[in-house]
Protein backbone atom coordinates (compact mmCIF):
# COMPACT_ATOMS: atom_id res chain seq x y z
CA UNK A 1 0.00 0.00 0.00
CA UNK A 2 1.18 3.45 -0.90
CA UNK A 3 0.49 4.96 2.50
CA UNK A 4 1.71 1.93 4.38
CA UNK A 5 -1.50 1.77 6.38
CA UNK A 6 -3.48 -1.44 6.55
CA UNK A 7 -6.98 -1.44 7.89
CA UNK A 8 -9.13 -4.55 7.73
CA UNK A 9 -12.88 -4.15 8.02
CA UNK A 10 -15.37 -6.93 8.60
CA UNK A 11 -18.68 -5.82 7.13
CA UNK A 12 -22.05 -7.51 7.37
CA UNK A 13 -23.36 -8.37 3.91
CA UNK A 14 -26.86 -7.10 4.69
CA UNK A 15 -25.92 -3.57 5.64
CA UNK A 16 -22.39 -2.21 5.91
CA UNK A 17 -21.13 -4.21 2.95
CA UNK A 18 -24.09 -2.98 0.88
CA UNK A 19 -23.25 0.55 1.99
CA UNK A 20 -19.68 0.10 0.81
CA UNK A 21 -20.94 -1.10 -2.59
CA UNK A 22 -23.24 1.86 -2.83
CA UNK A 23 -20.33 4.15 -1.93
CA UNK A 24 -18.57 2.67 -4.96
CA UNK A 25 -21.45 3.31 -7.32
CA UNK A 26 -21.77 6.87 -5.98
CA UNK A 27 -18.04 7.27 -6.75
CA UNK A 28 -17.33 8.16 -3.12
CA UNK A 29 -13.69 7.51 -2.33
CA UNK A 30 -12.22 5.99 0.75
CA UNK A 31 -8.52 5.53 1.32
CA UNK A 32 -6.50 2.75 -0.21
CA UNK A 33 -5.22 0.34 2.34
CA UNK A 34 -8.70 -0.39 3.68
CA UNK A 35 -9.60 -3.98 2.90
CA UNK A 36 -13.14 -5.13 3.47
CA UNK A 37 -14.10 -8.67 4.31
CA UNK A 38 -17.72 -9.58 3.74
CA UNK A 39 -19.31 -11.59 6.54
CA UNK A 40 -22.85 -12.97 6.75
CA UNK A 41 -23.47 -11.18 10.06
CA UNK A 42 -21.34 -9.00 12.34
CA UNK A 43 -21.73 -11.67 15.03
CA UNK A 44 -19.83 -14.03 12.73
CA UNK A 45 -16.67 -12.05 13.48
CA UNK A 46 -14.89 -14.20 16.02
CA UNK A 47 -12.75 -12.01 18.30
CA UNK A 48 -9.97 -14.53 17.64
CA UNK A 49 -9.99 -13.43 13.99
CA UNK A 50 -9.60 -9.81 15.03
CA UNK A 51 -6.70 -10.61 17.34
CA UNK A 52 -5.01 -12.64 14.62
CA UNK A 53 -5.50 -9.85 12.10
CA UNK A 54 -4.03 -7.26 14.47
CA UNK A 55 -0.93 -9.29 15.25
CA UNK A 56 -0.31 -10.37 11.69
CA UNK A 57 0.19 -6.90 10.33
CA UNK A 58 -3.05 -4.89 10.31
CA UNK A 59 -2.76 -1.44 11.88
CA UNK A 60 -6.39 -1.51 12.83
CA UNK A 61 -9.61 -3.45 12.43
CA UNK A 62 -13.22 -2.40 12.29
CA UNK A 63 -16.40 -4.39 12.56
CA UNK A 64 -19.48 -2.94 10.90
CA UNK A 65 -22.97 -4.29 11.37
CA UNK A 66 -26.59 -3.23 11.20
CA UNK A 67 -27.92 -0.85 13.83
CA UNK A 68 -29.07 -2.71 16.97
CA UNK A 69 -32.63 -3.82 16.38
CA UNK A 70 -32.15 -4.13 12.60
CA UNK A 71 -30.25 -7.39 12.41
CA UNK A 72 -31.22 -9.62 9.50
CA UNK A 73 -30.97 -12.54 11.89
CA UNK A 74 -32.98 -10.69 14.55
CA UNK A 75 -30.42 -10.64 17.35
CA UNK A 76 -26.95 -11.27 15.94
CA UNK A 77 -25.67 -7.76 16.46
CA UNK A 78 -26.73 -7.71 20.11
CA UNK A 79 -24.11 -10.39 20.66
CA UNK A 80 -21.65 -8.45 18.50
CA UNK A 81 -22.15 -5.43 20.71
CA UNK A 82 -21.23 -7.31 23.89
CA UNK A 83 -18.32 -9.22 22.41
CA UNK A 84 -16.69 -6.43 20.46
CA UNK A 85 -17.15 -3.95 23.25
CA UNK A 86 -15.44 -6.36 25.65
CA UNK A 87 -12.61 -6.92 23.18
CA UNK A 88 -12.15 -3.16 22.86
CA UNK A 89 -11.96 -2.95 26.63
CA UNK A 90 -9.31 -5.67 26.63
CA UNK A 91 -7.25 -3.88 23.97
CA UNK A 92 -7.58 -0.69 25.98
CA UNK A 93 -6.00 -2.47 28.94
CA UNK A 94 -2.98 -3.05 26.69
CA UNK A 95 -2.99 0.59 25.63
CA UNK A 96 -4.11 -0.47 22.15
CA UNK A 97 -7.27 1.58 22.13
CA UNK A 98 -8.33 2.82 18.72
CA UNK A 99 -7.02 -0.25 16.95
CA UNK A 100 -10.48 -1.79 16.96
CA UNK A 101 -13.64 0.05 16.12
CA UNK A 102 -17.30 -0.88 15.97
CA UNK A 103 -19.68 0.85 13.55
CA UNK A 104 -23.40 0.52 12.98
CA UNK A 105 -24.12 1.27 9.32
CA UNK A 106 -27.33 0.52 7.45
CA UNK A 107 -27.42 -0.40 3.75
CA UNK A 108 -28.43 3.12 2.78
CA UNK A 109 -25.72 4.92 4.73
CA UNK A 110 -23.00 4.99 2.07
CA UNK A 111 -21.87 8.46 3.06
CA UNK A 112 -21.74 7.62 6.74
CA UNK A 113 -19.71 4.53 5.91
CA UNK A 114 -17.13 6.56 3.99
CA UNK A 115 -16.95 9.21 6.73
CA UNK A 116 -16.40 6.63 9.45
CA UNK A 117 -13.68 4.83 7.52
CA UNK A 118 -12.01 8.09 6.50
CA UNK A 119 -11.99 9.32 10.09
CA UNK A 120 -10.54 6.06 11.36
CA UNK A 121 -7.89 6.11 8.65
CA UNK A 122 -6.77 9.66 9.47
CA UNK A 123 -6.54 8.85 13.14
CA UNK A 124 -4.44 5.72 12.58
CA UNK A 125 -2.23 7.57 10.11
CA UNK A 126 -1.69 10.39 12.59
CA UNK A 127 -0.78 7.94 15.36
CA UNK A 128 1.56 6.07 13.06
CA UNK A 129 3.27 9.24 11.82
CA UNK A 130 3.79 10.36 15.40
CA UNK A 131 5.35 6.98 16.07
CA UNK B 1 -29.26 -17.29 56.22
CA UNK B 2 -29.78 -20.68 57.86
CA UNK B 3 -27.24 -23.38 58.49
CA UNK B 4 -26.23 -26.11 60.89
CA UNK B 5 -23.34 -25.98 63.29
CA UNK B 6 -21.01 -28.87 62.83
CA UNK B 7 -20.17 -30.53 66.11
CA UNK B 8 -17.18 -32.76 66.60
CA UNK B 9 -16.94 -35.31 63.84
CA UNK B 10 -20.42 -34.62 62.45
CA UNK B 11 -19.17 -33.82 59.01
CA UNK B 12 -17.17 -37.00 58.73
CA UNK B 13 -20.09 -39.05 60.05
CA UNK B 14 -22.51 -37.44 57.60
CA UNK B 15 -20.22 -38.04 54.66
CA UNK B 16 -19.70 -41.60 55.74
CA UNK B 17 -23.43 -42.29 55.93
CA UNK B 18 -24.10 -40.64 52.60
CA UNK B 19 -21.29 -42.40 50.76
CA UNK B 20 -22.35 -45.78 52.10
CA UNK B 21 -26.02 -45.21 51.28
CA UNK B 22 -25.43 -44.05 47.74
CA UNK B 23 -22.34 -46.04 46.89
CA UNK B 24 -20.87 -42.58 46.45
CA UNK B 25 -17.37 -41.33 45.89
CA UNK B 26 -15.60 -38.61 47.82
CA UNK B 27 -13.33 -36.11 46.19
CA UNK B 28 -10.94 -34.74 48.80
CA UNK B 29 -7.35 -34.67 50.01
CA UNK B 30 -5.23 -36.74 52.26
CA UNK B 31 -1.69 -36.32 53.37
CA UNK B 32 1.10 -38.49 52.11
CA UNK B 33 4.74 -37.65 52.84
CA UNK B 34 3.74 -34.12 53.77
CA UNK B 35 2.08 -33.79 50.37
CA UNK B 36 -1.60 -33.08 50.17
CA UNK B 37 -2.85 -35.28 47.38
CA UNK B 38 -6.15 -34.77 45.66
CA UNK B 39 -7.82 -38.13 45.40
CA UNK B 40 -11.15 -39.77 44.79
CA UNK B 41 -12.07 -42.18 47.55
CA UNK B 42 -14.52 -45.02 47.69
CA UNK B 43 -14.37 -45.02 51.47
CA UNK B 44 -13.67 -42.17 53.81
CA UNK B 45 -9.91 -42.06 54.39
CA UNK B 46 -8.51 -41.95 57.90
CA UNK B 47 -6.51 -38.76 57.53
CA UNK B 48 -8.99 -36.71 55.58
CA UNK B 49 -8.43 -32.96 55.17
CA UNK B 50 -10.70 -30.34 53.78
CA UNK B 51 -8.38 -27.38 53.69
CA UNK B 52 -5.57 -28.03 51.29
CA UNK B 53 -2.82 -25.44 51.72
CA UNK B 54 -0.85 -26.60 48.67
CA UNK B 55 -2.04 -25.68 45.21
CA UNK B 56 -1.19 -27.97 42.31
CA UNK B 57 -4.04 -27.46 39.92
CA UNK B 58 -7.65 -26.33 40.01
CA UNK B 59 -9.21 -29.70 40.85
CA UNK B 60 -12.47 -28.98 39.06
CA UNK B 61 -10.76 -30.12 35.85
CA UNK B 62 -11.08 -33.67 37.14
CA UNK B 63 -14.81 -33.28 37.58
CA UNK B 64 -14.97 -32.83 33.81
CA UNK B 65 -13.94 -36.42 33.50
CA UNK B 66 -16.39 -38.20 35.77
CA UNK B 67 -19.97 -38.95 35.09
CA UNK B 68 -22.30 -41.58 36.35
CA UNK B 69 -26.06 -41.73 36.72
CA UNK B 70 -25.98 -44.08 39.68
CA UNK B 71 -22.85 -43.11 41.60
CA UNK B 72 -22.81 -39.79 43.37
CA UNK B 73 -19.68 -37.73 43.80
CA UNK B 74 -19.24 -35.44 46.77
CA UNK B 75 -16.55 -32.83 46.32
CA UNK B 76 -15.38 -30.35 48.92
CA UNK B 77 -13.16 -27.86 47.19
CA UNK B 78 -11.71 -24.37 47.45
CA UNK B 79 -13.89 -21.45 46.45
CA UNK B 80 -12.02 -20.90 43.17
CA UNK B 81 -12.36 -24.57 42.30
CA UNK B 82 -16.04 -24.62 43.16
CA UNK B 83 -16.62 -21.52 41.06
CA UNK B 84 -14.99 -23.25 38.09
CA UNK B 85 -17.29 -26.22 38.75
CA UNK B 86 -20.30 -23.92 38.52
CA UNK B 87 -19.07 -22.37 35.28
CA UNK B 88 -18.33 -25.78 33.78
CA UNK B 89 -21.81 -26.92 34.73
CA UNK B 90 -23.26 -23.98 32.82
CA UNK B 91 -21.10 -24.93 29.86
CA UNK B 92 -22.32 -28.56 29.95
CA UNK B 93 -18.83 -29.82 30.75
CA UNK B 94 -19.82 -31.26 34.13
CA UNK B 95 -22.97 -33.24 34.61
CA UNK B 96 -24.08 -31.80 37.92
CA UNK B 97 -26.78 -34.43 38.41
CA UNK B 98 -24.10 -36.76 39.70
CA UNK B 99 -22.05 -34.20 41.64
CA UNK B 100 -22.56 -32.39 44.93
CA UNK B 101 -19.79 -29.84 45.17
CA UNK B 102 -19.37 -27.37 47.98
CA UNK B 103 -16.79 -24.81 48.99
CA UNK B 104 -14.74 -24.42 52.13
CA UNK B 105 -13.58 -21.07 53.48
CA UNK B 106 -10.06 -20.60 52.13
CA UNK B 107 -7.03 -18.97 53.76
CA UNK B 108 -4.89 -18.95 50.64
CA UNK B 109 -2.44 -21.51 49.34
CA UNK B 110 1.24 -22.12 48.74
CA UNK B 111 2.61 -23.12 45.36
CA UNK B 112 3.38 -26.81 44.90
CA UNK B 113 6.75 -25.74 43.52
CA UNK B 114 7.87 -24.64 46.98
CA UNK B 115 9.79 -27.00 49.20
CA UNK B 116 7.91 -29.24 51.58
CA UNK B 117 6.41 -27.74 54.71
CA UNK B 118 4.46 -29.11 57.56
CA UNK B 119 1.23 -27.24 57.88
CA UNK B 120 -0.66 -27.04 61.15
CA UNK B 121 -3.92 -28.97 61.15
CA UNK B 122 -5.96 -26.56 63.23
CA UNK B 123 -7.66 -23.98 60.94
CA UNK B 124 -6.84 -21.05 63.20
CA UNK B 125 -3.18 -21.98 63.31
CA UNK B 126 -3.14 -22.68 59.60
CA UNK B 127 -4.47 -19.22 58.88
CA UNK B 128 -1.84 -17.57 61.06
CA UNK B 129 0.86 -19.77 59.58
CA UNK B 130 -0.09 -18.85 56.02
CA UNK B 131 -0.45 -15.16 56.76
CA UNK B 132 2.92 -14.91 58.39
CA UNK B 133 4.80 -17.24 56.05
CA UNK B 134 5.09 -14.90 53.08
CA UNK B 135 4.68 -17.97 50.90
CA UNK B 136 1.12 -17.46 49.72
CA UNK B 137 0.73 -17.50 45.93
CA UNK B 138 0.13 -14.25 44.08
CA UNK B 139 -3.30 -15.50 42.94
CA UNK B 140 -4.35 -15.99 46.57
CA UNK B 141 -2.90 -12.69 47.72
CA UNK B 142 -5.15 -10.83 45.30
CA UNK B 143 -8.10 -13.24 45.61
CA UNK B 144 -11.22 -11.49 46.86
CA UNK B 145 -13.46 -14.55 46.91
CA UNK B 146 -12.11 -16.77 49.64
CA UNK B 147 -15.52 -17.29 51.19
CA UNK B 148 -17.20 -20.67 51.06
CA UNK B 149 -20.32 -19.25 49.45
CA UNK B 150 -20.15 -21.09 46.13
CA UNK B 151 -21.55 -24.30 44.72
CA UNK B 152 -24.09 -26.60 46.32
CA UNK B 153 -23.15 -25.91 49.92
CA UNK B 154 -20.63 -23.98 51.96
CA UNK B 155 -18.49 -24.83 54.96
CA UNK B 156 -17.71 -21.68 56.86
CA UNK B 157 -16.05 -20.57 60.07
CA UNK B 158 -17.54 -18.04 62.43
CA UNK B 159 -15.52 -15.73 64.68
CA UNK B 160 -15.30 -18.41 67.39
CA UNK B 161 -14.00 -20.91 64.83
CA UNK B 162 -17.14 -23.00 64.87
CA UNK B 163 -17.76 -24.66 61.53
CA UNK B 164 -21.08 -24.14 59.77
CA UNK B 165 -22.70 -26.10 56.98
CA UNK B 166 -24.86 -23.92 54.74
CA UNK B 167 -26.87 -25.42 51.86
CA UNK B 168 -27.23 -23.36 48.67
CA UNK B 169 -28.98 -25.76 46.30
CA UNK B 170 -31.30 -28.77 46.43
CA UNK B 171 -28.28 -31.04 46.01
CA UNK B 172 -26.55 -29.37 48.94
CA UNK B 173 -29.67 -29.88 51.05
CA UNK B 174 -29.43 -33.64 50.60
CA UNK B 175 -26.24 -33.67 52.69
CA UNK B 176 -27.50 -30.94 54.96
CA UNK B 177 -30.50 -33.01 56.01
CA UNK B 178 -28.20 -35.79 57.20
CA UNK B 179 -26.38 -33.55 59.68
CA UNK B 180 -27.72 -34.25 63.18
CA UNK B 181 -27.72 -30.72 64.68
CA UNK B 182 -30.60 -28.23 64.54
CA UNK B 183 -31.00 -25.77 61.69
CA UNK B 184 -30.41 -22.25 63.00
CA UNK B 185 -29.61 -18.77 61.83
CA UNK B 186 -25.86 -18.53 61.11
CA UNK B 187 -23.84 -15.87 62.94
CA UNK B 188 -23.65 -12.53 61.22
CA UNK B 189 -19.88 -12.21 61.46
CA UNK B 190 -17.83 -14.87 59.75
CA UNK B 191 -14.10 -15.31 59.58
CA UNK B 192 -13.46 -14.92 55.85
CA UNK B 193 -14.74 -11.87 54.01
CA UNK B 194 -15.29 -10.86 50.42
CA UNK B 195 -13.19 -8.27 48.62
CA UNK B 196 -14.22 -6.57 45.38
CA UNK B 197 -12.30 -7.46 42.25
CA UNK B 198 -10.04 -4.88 40.67
CA UNK B 199 -11.68 -3.67 37.46
CA UNK B 200 -9.14 -1.14 36.25
CA UNK B 201 -6.22 -3.31 35.14
CA UNK B 202 -3.97 -1.38 32.79
CA UNK B 203 -0.73 -2.38 31.11
CA UNK B 204 0.87 -2.02 27.69
CA UNK B 205 1.90 -4.24 24.83
CA UNK B 206 5.57 -3.64 25.56
CA UNK B 207 5.16 -4.62 29.19
CA UNK B 208 3.30 -7.73 28.09
CA UNK B 209 6.09 -8.60 25.65
CA UNK B 210 8.68 -8.21 28.38
CA UNK B 211 6.77 -10.46 30.79
CA UNK B 212 6.12 -13.12 28.15
CA UNK B 213 9.58 -13.03 26.60
CA UNK B 214 10.45 -16.45 28.02
CA UNK B 215 7.22 -18.16 26.94
CA UNK B 216 7.98 -21.34 25.02
CA UNK B 217 4.41 -21.96 23.84
CA UNK B 218 4.17 -25.28 25.61
CA UNK B 219 0.43 -24.63 26.12
CA UNK B 220 0.57 -25.93 29.71
CA UNK B 221 -1.32 -22.85 30.87
CA UNK B 222 -4.22 -23.77 28.63
CA UNK B 223 -4.16 -27.44 29.53
CA UNK B 224 -4.32 -26.79 33.27
CA UNK B 225 -6.90 -24.00 33.14
CA UNK B 226 -10.24 -25.29 34.39
CA UNK B 227 -12.31 -23.13 32.07
CA UNK B 228 -10.22 -23.75 28.95
CA UNK B 229 -11.99 -26.94 28.09
CA UNK B 230 -12.57 -27.06 24.33
CA UNK B 231 -11.83 -30.48 22.92
CA UNK B 232 -11.38 -28.81 19.56
CA UNK B 233 -9.28 -25.95 20.90
CA UNK B 234 -7.84 -24.06 18.01
CA UNK B 235 -4.39 -24.31 19.48
CA UNK B 236 -4.57 -28.08 19.36
CA UNK B 237 -4.57 -27.72 15.61
CA UNK B 238 -1.85 -26.17 13.54
CA UNK B 239 -4.25 -23.49 12.38
CA UNK B 240 -2.68 -20.72 14.44
CA UNK B 241 0.91 -21.78 14.04
CA UNK B 242 2.98 -20.89 10.99
CA UNK B 243 2.78 -23.60 8.40
CA UNK B 244 3.99 -24.45 4.92
CA UNK B 245 6.39 -21.84 3.63
CA UNK B 246 5.03 -19.10 5.88
CA UNK B 247 8.09 -19.03 8.13
CA UNK B 248 10.54 -19.15 5.23
CA UNK B 249 8.68 -16.35 3.49
CA UNK B 250 8.70 -14.23 6.61
CA UNK B 251 12.43 -14.70 7.03
CA UNK B 252 13.09 -13.86 3.37
CA UNK B 253 10.85 -10.80 3.58
CA UNK B 254 11.88 -9.46 6.97
CA UNK B 255 15.39 -10.78 7.46
CA UNK B 256 14.55 -12.79 10.56
CA UNK B 257 11.70 -14.06 12.62
CA UNK B 258 11.24 -14.58 16.30
CA UNK B 259 10.70 -18.02 17.72
CA UNK B 260 8.38 -19.22 18.99
CA UNK B 261 5.97 -17.30 16.82
CA UNK B 262 2.47 -16.11 17.66
CA UNK B 263 2.97 -15.87 21.44
CA UNK B 264 0.81 -12.73 21.51
CA UNK B 265 -1.92 -14.29 19.38
CA UNK B 266 -2.09 -17.32 21.62
CA UNK B 267 -2.29 -15.45 24.91
CA UNK B 268 -4.59 -12.71 23.66
CA UNK B 269 -7.06 -15.19 22.22
CA UNK B 270 -6.97 -17.33 25.34
CA UNK B 271 -7.33 -14.27 27.54
CA UNK B 272 -10.40 -13.21 25.63
CA UNK B 273 -11.88 -16.68 25.63
CA UNK B 274 -11.68 -17.02 29.42
CA UNK B 275 -12.45 -13.38 30.11
CA UNK B 276 -15.90 -14.04 31.58
CA UNK B 277 -15.26 -17.43 33.16
CA UNK B 278 -11.75 -17.01 34.63
CA UNK B 279 -11.95 -17.53 38.38
CA UNK B 280 -8.48 -16.15 39.08
CA UNK B 281 -7.21 -19.41 40.55
CA UNK B 282 -3.70 -19.09 39.10
CA UNK B 283 -3.68 -22.71 37.93
CA UNK B 284 -2.21 -21.45 34.65
CA UNK B 285 0.69 -19.80 36.42
CA UNK B 286 1.27 -22.85 38.59
CA UNK B 287 1.56 -24.97 35.44
CA UNK B 288 3.98 -22.65 33.66
CA UNK B 289 7.54 -23.99 33.50
CA UNK B 290 8.85 -20.51 32.69
CA UNK B 291 7.41 -18.69 35.74
CA UNK B 292 5.48 -16.23 33.62
CA UNK B 293 3.18 -13.97 35.68
CA UNK B 294 0.03 -15.22 33.97
CA UNK B 295 -2.35 -14.49 36.82
CA UNK B 296 -1.55 -10.79 36.75
CA UNK B 297 -2.74 -10.60 33.14
CA UNK B 298 -5.54 -13.17 33.09
CA UNK B 299 -7.10 -12.10 36.36
CA UNK B 300 -6.49 -8.45 35.53
CA UNK B 301 -8.17 -8.63 32.14
CA UNK B 302 -11.02 -10.85 33.27
CA UNK B 303 -11.69 -8.64 36.29
CA UNK B 304 -12.02 -5.71 33.94
CA UNK B 305 -14.17 -7.49 31.36
CA UNK B 306 -16.42 -9.14 33.97
CA UNK B 307 -16.84 -5.68 35.45
CA UNK B 308 -18.59 -4.47 32.27
CA UNK B 309 -21.42 -6.92 32.85
CA UNK B 310 -21.16 -7.02 36.63
CA UNK B 311 -20.58 -10.76 36.37
CA UNK B 312 -18.90 -12.96 38.95
CA UNK B 313 -18.17 -16.39 37.49
CA UNK B 314 -19.35 -19.21 39.67
CA UNK B 315 -21.70 -17.08 41.77
CA UNK B 316 -24.84 -18.90 40.75
CA UNK B 317 -25.95 -21.65 38.43
CA UNK B 318 -28.69 -19.69 36.70
CA UNK B 319 -26.85 -16.58 35.63
CA UNK B 320 -25.88 -16.79 31.96
CA UNK B 321 -22.32 -16.18 30.80
CA UNK B 322 -22.37 -12.61 29.40
CA UNK B 323 -21.26 -13.44 25.85
CA UNK B 324 -24.10 -15.94 25.46
CA UNK B 325 -26.84 -13.47 26.19
CA UNK B 326 -27.69 -9.77 25.86
CA UNK B 327 -30.06 -7.00 26.84
CA UNK B 328 -31.75 -5.05 24.10
CA UNK B 329 -31.02 -1.72 25.65
CA UNK B 330 -27.43 -1.57 26.86
CA UNK B 331 -23.91 -0.35 26.08
CA UNK B 332 -24.94 2.79 24.15
CA UNK B 333 -21.27 3.81 24.06
CA UNK B 334 -20.16 0.57 22.35
CA UNK B 335 -20.23 2.15 18.91
CA UNK B 336 -17.38 4.37 17.70
S1 LIG C 1 -7.33 -18.21 44.51
FE1 LIG C 1 -8.63 -17.65 46.29
S2 LIG C 1 -10.00 -19.36 46.59
FE2 LIG C 1 -8.34 -20.07 45.24
S3 LIG C 1 -6.85 -21.03 46.60
FE3 LIG C 1 -6.25 -18.89 46.37
S4 LIG C 1 -7.27 -17.78 48.05
FE4 LIG C 1 -8.22 -19.78 47.88
S1 LIG D 1 -6.89 -18.34 33.17
FE1 LIG D 1 -5.57 -18.99 34.87
S2 LIG D 1 -6.45 -17.93 36.63
FE2 LIG D 1 -8.03 -17.89 35.05
S3 LIG D 1 -9.30 -19.71 35.42
FE3 LIG D 1 -7.70 -20.29 33.95
S4 LIG D 1 -6.06 -21.16 35.20
FE4 LIG D 1 -7.39 -19.99 36.59
S1 LIG E 1 2.75 -22.42 30.36
FE1 LIG E 1 4.16 -20.67 30.33
S2 LIG E 1 5.68 -21.18 28.77
FE2 LIG E 1 3.95 -22.58 28.45
S3 LIG E 1 2.68 -21.51 26.91
FE3 LIG E 1 1.89 -20.91 28.93
S4 LIG E 1 2.98 -18.99 29.41
FE4 LIG E 1 4.09 -19.99 27.73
Amino acid sequence: MESGINIVGFACSYCAYKASEMAGSLRLKYPEGVVIVQVPCSSRVDPALIIKTLFEGADAVFVAGCHPGDCHFIKGNYYTRRRIYALKEMLDAFSMKGRLKLFWISASEARRFVEKVQEMYSQIKKEKDEG
Amino acid sequence: MKGKRIENGDLIKTLDVYLKETRGILFAFDVENKNYKTKMFKELPKDIRFLNPIFYVNSSIYLRRVFSESIKIVAILRPCETRAYVELTKLSQIESRSVICGSFDCFGTVSSKKEDFSFPYDPRELKVFLESSGLVRYACQVCGHKEGIFGDFGLRYDKEWNLWFIPYTERGRVLFDLIPSEETEIPFELEVKEKKDETTFKTSLSEFRKDFERCIMCLNCKNMCPVCFCVDCLFNTLEYLPKGDELINTILRCGNTELPKNVEIYHFIRMYHVSQTCVGCGSCEEACPQSIPLTKYFKGISGRLQGIFDYLPGKNFDEKIPYTTFKEDELPYAED
